[in-house]
């Protein structure tokens, strides 16, 4: 495979070209209910070529069959000839990388080495707690998932990576119901590990069964403007949409606007917020030792101090905006092209413990997990999973449906208290964007205090 | 390899579904044609019942077939034992979704109407940032099972989205729209006329005061309250026993002027076909007729456990096994026009965009959406876009009592046929 990426790499008349052939197993075992709905194991091999000709564009061409790479060089850089520039583009220089970085996930670990009957007996084992927990539970969702990808880089600046990438998932949702009340609750973990990482998740089936069952119970909460404190599952989340996107370049690289909304300099939050990207930390979902366009990652500083310090690149954006590379350029697979994304973005952590946050707060809202959320540059709207009053300096009862919107200047600048109690947070899913779903990223942060967030709500 | 024969020898039933798809993308960034891609994918999907049992499995890998083979029997080791009966042939309606037009189109065509769309748009507003994706492919689909299904279709899709940002100072505003259809479209700028009107509309700022008022939901603000329902008429979650609708056929749950079909022998449309992924004749299915709940979407596993005939909705994806899914989901028009609608008007609220779409327990029927963007109707005008709105409620309780769905309906965002619905009475939130 290598002489023949090599042989198509010299044939391409591009002036850059790049292969990536990717070679996937994947097994997924699934409940619904008490019903399995699958176990069962898929394959799915194909390749990308990407080519560059300065004066025109980008060409692409994806495909399943890897008989002929030449023809699809070929395709692609036919495709790049279509397109047209008026300015040069200019891609980053990068030293050439030539490494084979193979993973162990340890004796009797690797879950390639593990029968169906095993990992069904995992994810029955989860699916089980949920069902008997209550008899409100009416519906379960477990998933068991793991996925090993040998993939190959090569590009015509040199670049020849070959790599292994696995990952191990884990799902538990419940949906409780009491007559037309229905409400739910999942908990996730993932990561780029062997089998024991999901094993012993027993508390996470009943954490969401119990969330799940509590939230029946709680009302609609008021909606208005309140003193929320969000929780480190919630805040990472919250600084990789609301944020994070923004920071991503190749939404200011070509928009004079943008740019001016995203200067470097200018004051983010105050003193104490430092918000940063790193895909270099080992043992996190979106960690890697090089991006998908071969670059190296590393720790990047958005927000240093309050004050915004930098952004994320591929080559083309950093090229083109002439600052430093960060190792931001990633697929979710060989169907697709890398685009700019985030790796693992986190909130640094503060000084202040969670009992001080939320002590001098008479009426506020304690929110705690996602559900979802999306943006629209500098609008937001989040849905936290479970959420309580905070009443004269206590938490105080559940309630429900609250959804945090607001405007991401605003917000940030009005994050008043950050948390001593930072925590990489190891959950499934992940990141959406250009048509790429889901990207595995990760997020920290600790708990945040933020002042005058708008809740929906009756 | 024949796959049907060699695991009909292992197995009592046995489906294999091919897929083969080609796609071309031209992509506009910023203004400008900066990207075009082709796409060819192809892959064979598996299921067999074996000892009562169902199995799955998919390759993309046509050269690993093998295991394929004994990935789905394996599966059907541990698969559960569902009273599934893969369907013998059923005659299915001719459905156009194959348009030679489509894949004839050439790339500088594609290009001449990405920039035909750029062009319209920064004519109304220079300083717009306008992304548009325009996409044509070809895919084939041939279904086979045990019991003599060979239902083989193609389908010629085309679409063209475009996203536009607008920035001013700290306000931001992005407004995406798109066209989406299987038969060529003699007038594919109509989404980007909308997208042209909206801008021109935007340019107004208002503010509104938080209360309850009438609000108007615009064809795309439509599926803020179609997007729930979606949820709760699809038969898996009738089956698991979450929909709030399970067990209520018959009942009125809604306003007289609510009608709600899901139809995929349209011809053209984004979500037509003959037949399902299943080998199932697509259909029309009334779900909800005049406030009426009259039925729910099955494919063939969720009928079978619920004791039904599949509607013909079974939807999949290569590497996922089949699931209920509408087709082209259409909520019927009224006979008010939306003129009469907007002038009826004192004071209330013009939804067009939520941001978050689906997010929350929407099973529920609950929402609660920021709003991307909205006007802001006095005296029966628009005056103008309101900005830091968002609206809550829950669609089982605020679509009991509908004051007035327009006579004309929209396509929006592919199968989706949506008109405008007017609601009496909402909460409705403005930052201070």
């Amino acid at each position: 495979m290598r002489d023949r990426i090599e042989a198509a790499l010299k044939s391409s008349q591009a002036d850059y070209t790049e292969i990536r052939i990717e070679q996937r197993d994947a097994t997924t075992v699934a409940f619904r209910g008490k019903d399995l709905e699958t176990a069962s194991a898929v394959v799915d091999t194909g390749g990308i070529v990407r080519c560059l000709c300065r004066n025109n564009g980008w060409g692409v061409a994806t495909f399943n069959s890897l008989d002929d790479l030449t023809a699809r060089v070929e395709q692609a850089y036919q495709c790049a000839r279509a397109a047209h520039s008026e300015q040069l583009i200019e891609l980053a220089p990068i030293p050439a990388a030539q490494e084979q970085l193979t993973v162990s996930l340890g004796e009797g670990r690797d879950f390639r080495g593990i029968s169906m009957a095993e990992k069904k007996a995992l994810a029955e084992s989860y699916n089980n707690i949920l069902l008997t927990f209550s008899s409100k539970i009416v519906d379960t969702q477990t998933y068991y998932g793991d996925s090993f990808t040998r993939l190959t880089f090569a590009s015509s600046d040199g670049t020849l990576i070959e790599e292994e990438r696995p990952m191990v998932t884990v799902v538990a949702a419940a949906i409780a119901r009491d007559g037309d009340n229905v409400q739910s609750a999942h908990e996730t973990r993932s990561g780029q590990r062997g089998f024991d990482f999901v094993q012993g998740c027993e508390h996470l089936a009943r954490t969401a069964a119990q969330r799940a069952v509590d939230l029946l119970g709680a009302e609609t909460v008021v909606g208005g403007q309140y003193p929320v404190v969000i929780d480190p599952v919630l805040a990472g989340v919250f600084i990789h949409e609301a944020f994070g996107h923004l920071s991503e370049s190749d939404f200011v690289y070509e928009n004079p606007k943008a740019k001016e909304m995203m200067v470097l300099g200018r004051r983010f939050g105050q003193d104490f917020l430092t918000v940063f990207d790193d895909g270099s930390i080992p043992g996190l979902r979106g960690t890697h030792r090089y991006d998908d366009e071969g670059t190296p990652t590393r720790r990047n500083d958005l927000i240093k101090n309050g004050i915004l310090v930098g952004r994320l690149h591929s080559r083309e954006t950093a090229a083109k905006m002439g600052e430093p590379l960060t190792g931001n350029a990633r697929a979710i697979n060989y169907r697709h092209p890398p685009i700019v994304r985030m790796t693992n973005t986190a909130i640094e952590a503060g000084t202040i413990s969670f009992e001080e946050m939320i002590k001098g707060i008479k009426l506020g809202i304690y929110a705690c997990d996602a559900y979802g959320g999306q943006t629209a540059l500098e609008n937001f709207s989040f849905s936290s999973g479970c959420a309580y009053m905070i009443r004269d300096g206590q938490i105080a009862e559940m309630v429900k449906d609250v959804i945090l919107a607001g405007n991401l200047f605003t917000t940030l600048l009005n994050i008043d208290a950050i948390g001593n109690d930072f925590q990489w947070i190891h959950h499934a899913g992940g990141c959406g964007k250009g048509g790429q779903y889901p990207l595995p990223v990760a997020f920290g942060a600790p708990h945040v205090r933020i002042q005058d967030v708008v809740i929906g709500g009756k | 390899m024949d796959i049907l024969k060699q695991l009909q020898t292992k197995a009592e039933q046995v489906e294999v579904v091919q897929m083969r798809n080609e796609a071309t993308t031209i992509e506009f960034e910023a203004n400008r044609f900066k990207t075009s891609k082709v796409e060819e994918t192809s892959g064979v999907a598996a299921r067999v019942v074996r000892n009562g049992r169902l199995g799955f499995s998919a390759s993309s890998d046509e050269k690993a077939l093998d295991r394929l083979v004994t990935n789905v029997l394996e599966s059907a080791d541990f698969g559960d034992e569902v009273p599934i009966t893969f369907p013998a042939p059923q005659t299915a309606s001719q459905v156009k979704t194959f348009d030679p037009a489509i894949p004839d189109l050439p790339v500088a065509r594609l290009v001449e109407i990405g920039q035909e769309i750029v062009d319209m748009i920064l004519s109304v507003e220079p300083a717009a940032q306008v992304n548009v994706s325009l996409n044509r492919g070809v895919q084939q689909v041939r279904i086979q099972n045990q019991a003599g299904v060979e239902a083989f279709f193609r389908r010629s899709p085309l679409s063209i989205g475009a996203e536009v940002g607008r920035i001013e100072g700290d306000d931001v505003l992005i407004l995406y729209d798109m066209l989406g259809t299987t038969a060529w479209e003699q007038d594919y700028l109509a989404f980007a006329r909308r997208l042209v009107d909206k801008l021109k509309l935007a340019r107004t700022l208002t503010t509104i005061d938080s209360g309850k008022m009438p609000v108007l939901f615009s064809p795309t603000g439509t599926l803020v309250l179609g997007l729930p329902l979606m949820e709760g008429l699809n038969g898996k979650n009738v089956f698991t026993g979450i929909s709030p609708m399970r067990g209520k056929v018959g009942e009125k749950l809604f306003d007289d002027k609510i009608t709600v079909v899901d139809d995929g022998t349209l011809d053209g449309k984004y979500g037509s076909a003959p037949y399902d992924d299943e080998g199932v004749p697509h259909r029309r299915n009334v779900l909800v007729e005049r406030g009426v709940l009259k039925g729910f979407l099955y494919d063939l596993k969720t009928a079978a456990q619920s004791g039904v005939e599949s509607t013909g909705n079974g939807s999949r994806g290569l590497f996922n096994p089949p699931a209920p899914e509408p087709t082209n989901l259409i909520l019927a028009g009224g006979s008010t026009p939306l003129s009469e609608m907007i002038a009826g008007i004192d004071e209330g609220l013009l939804v067009e965009d939520i941001l978050g779409l689906g997010q929350g327990n929407i099973i529920s029927g609950a929402f609660s959406n920021p709003l991307s963007l909205a006007f802001k109707i006095e005296k029966g005008e628009i005056v103008g876009r309101v900005k830091d709105v968002s609206i809550a409620g829950n669609v089982y309780d605020l679509l009991k009592e509908v004051t007035a769905v327009s006579r004309e309906t929209l396509w929006v965002y592919g199968g989706l046929c949506m008109p405008y619905m007017l609601l009496p009475e909402m909460n409705v939130i403005a930052k201070e």
